[in-house]
């Protein structure tokens, strides 16, 4: 559908701009080394999307400088530039131009990027996010809130997993930044994240959940790394969660209308 | 000449144009499972195409005496039989490579290429056409079996059929192995952008799109 302003584009714009706190904090902690490496992997994902442009006609979109911006940040460090390049070009083809560009594709190509990276080069470590890169997630996920493109139950989802977790005893503190930015970054995207209202709590939730089940089970895993994974089999069970939503609506529909 | 240019274009089709496994995606279990390093790719290779032609030929021999309401099970039976020779043979002499394919030999048995075949062409045609069509399936199989082993043992191990080539960083070389290529997934992976590659080349393959984008309408000016 597509209605006077709001079309593709205005929601990638809108998610970009909902980062742009996060994306400030972070070069400003990291650094000039930082900013190299986002115009690196904005390079090569505006390459791609050129590619696909100019021989499928799909039309690049915004989005890919938010999958450089996640890739940027979150990336295993010391590898070398063929392994990132590997790993991008991966993520941004397999996960999203060969679906037919972002909005059609079904995982976020940043995460599908982190897990290549993290299968492929298993002794690379992980960078570790300090806690105002943390903090800075909230301010970035409010913006998303207010302009409409991230989905509040997602949020209320997750937030309810955590705090059960929390009271019961599971210690955050360590890897909250991890989890908050990763959150913000990938798990609220729009386009993977599920779209019904029960499946978007359901979805905040098994994010939540999972995240917690590998700190607890999950033993000498970086923070990045346990909410990435959650993040990635989040989004695969995304569309279920939709599909249960709305079976369990239909359901009740019958029950009421007979 | 007429039936030397059918030998020829029946040997040749299966190789890339008819391909088993890339065209009519058969037999992509035992593709996937074996090919982590090339000499066990190459193995599989070999036995599934001694088998393959061998079966052709022995089905093909004996087809006008198959009741149909079996044929399967005779073609089964002597498929089986070749195999459990294969797998022996391979325990013989080369021990070392069929503990490593261990389960996937005897399951070519269940090679959807090899029932395929027998069924489709052998059944119906004499014993030389049968076995120079088998033996251009099994070209093919082997064909993608090679590409993609070379490619996962080269970059997940940095070796080939166990000689190094390039010198990863645990032996003081330059390279880091692609631990990914390793693991099942990769293999899906690559057989994708095989496939990927060949349609676009070959647009032919292409299967027709099952749903029909909607016309896009002129946005608002």
């Amino acid at each position: 559908m597509i209605r006077g302003l709001w079309d593709r584009e205005t929601v990638a714009l809108m998610v970009l701009a909902a980062m742009l706190p996060l994306a400030a904090m972070w070069l400003q902690v990291e650094g000039v080394d930082a900013a190299f490496k986002l115009v690196f992997f904005l390079v090569f994902a505006g390459i791609w999307h050129l590619l696909f442009m100019l021989v499928r006609a799909q039309p690049p979109s915004f989005a890919g400088a938010v999958t450089a911006l996640a890739i940027a940040i979150l990336a295993p460090e010391e590898l070398g530039v063929v392994h990132l390049l590997l790993g991008v070009s991966f993520g941004v083809v397999m996960a999203e131009l060969v679906f037919g560009g972002w909005g059609r594709n079904v995982l976020n190509p940043a995460t599908v990027t982190l897990a290549f990276l993290g299968f492929g080069f298993p002794a690379a470590p992980w960078p570790d996010l300090i806690a105002q890169i943390g903090w800075a997630a909230i301010p970035a996920a409010l913006i998303g809130l207010l302009t409409g493109v991230f989905a509040g139950r997602v949020m209320v989802g997750a937030l309810a997993v955590f705090g059960i977790a929390h009271l019961m005893g599971v210690d955050l503190s360590g890897v909250y930044p991890a989890i908050a930015v990763v959150f913000v970054l990938l798990v609220l995207d729009p386009v993977t994240s599920a779209a019904t209202r029960t499946g978007r709590l359901l979805y905040g939730a098994l994010f939540a959940a999972l995240v917690v089940l590998f700190l607890i089970e999950w033993h000498g895993a970086a923070p990045i790394q346990i909410s990435a994974a959650a993040a990635l089999l989040a989004s695969l069970a995304a569309p279920l969660l939709d599909e249960i939503a709305i079976a369990s609506w239909l359901a009740q529909r019958r029950r009421h209308l007979g | 000449m007429a039936a030397k240019g059918f030998f020829w274009s029946t040997l040749t089709e299966p190789l890339i144009r008819q391909n088993p496994v890339t065209l009519q995606i058969l037999g992509i279990c035992s593709a996937l499972a074996v090919t982590t390093s090339l000499d066990t790719a190459l193995t599989m290779a070999a036995s599934l195409t001694v088998v393959l032609v061998l079966s052709a030929f022995f089905v093909s021999l004996i087809r006008r005496h198959i009741p149909d309401s079996i044929r399967l099970i005779v073609q089964i039976i002597i498929v089986a039989s070749l195999v459990i020779v294969i797998d022996q043979l391979l325990q013989a002499y080369l021990f070392d490579i069929s503990k490593r394919l261990s389960v996937f030999v005897g399951l070519i048995t269940t090679n959807c290429i090899v029932l395929g075949r027998t069924e489709s062409f052998s059944r119906s045609n004499p014993p030389v056409r049968s076995m120079v069509d088998a033996l251009g399936n099994g070209l093919g199989y082997s064909m993608v079996l090679t590409v993609i082993g070379s490619i996962r043992e080269l970059f997940g191990k940095g070796s080939l059929l166990g000689f190094d080539v390039l010198p990863t960083v645990d032996q003081g070389g330059w390279y880091t192995p692609l631990a990914l290529m390793l693991l099942a997934p990769s293999a899906f992976f690559l057989l994708g952008g095989l496939v990927w590659a060949i349609r676009s080349l070959n647009p032919e393959q292409a299967e027709a799109l099952e749903h029909v984008p909607p016309e896009k309408k002129e946005s608002r000016a």
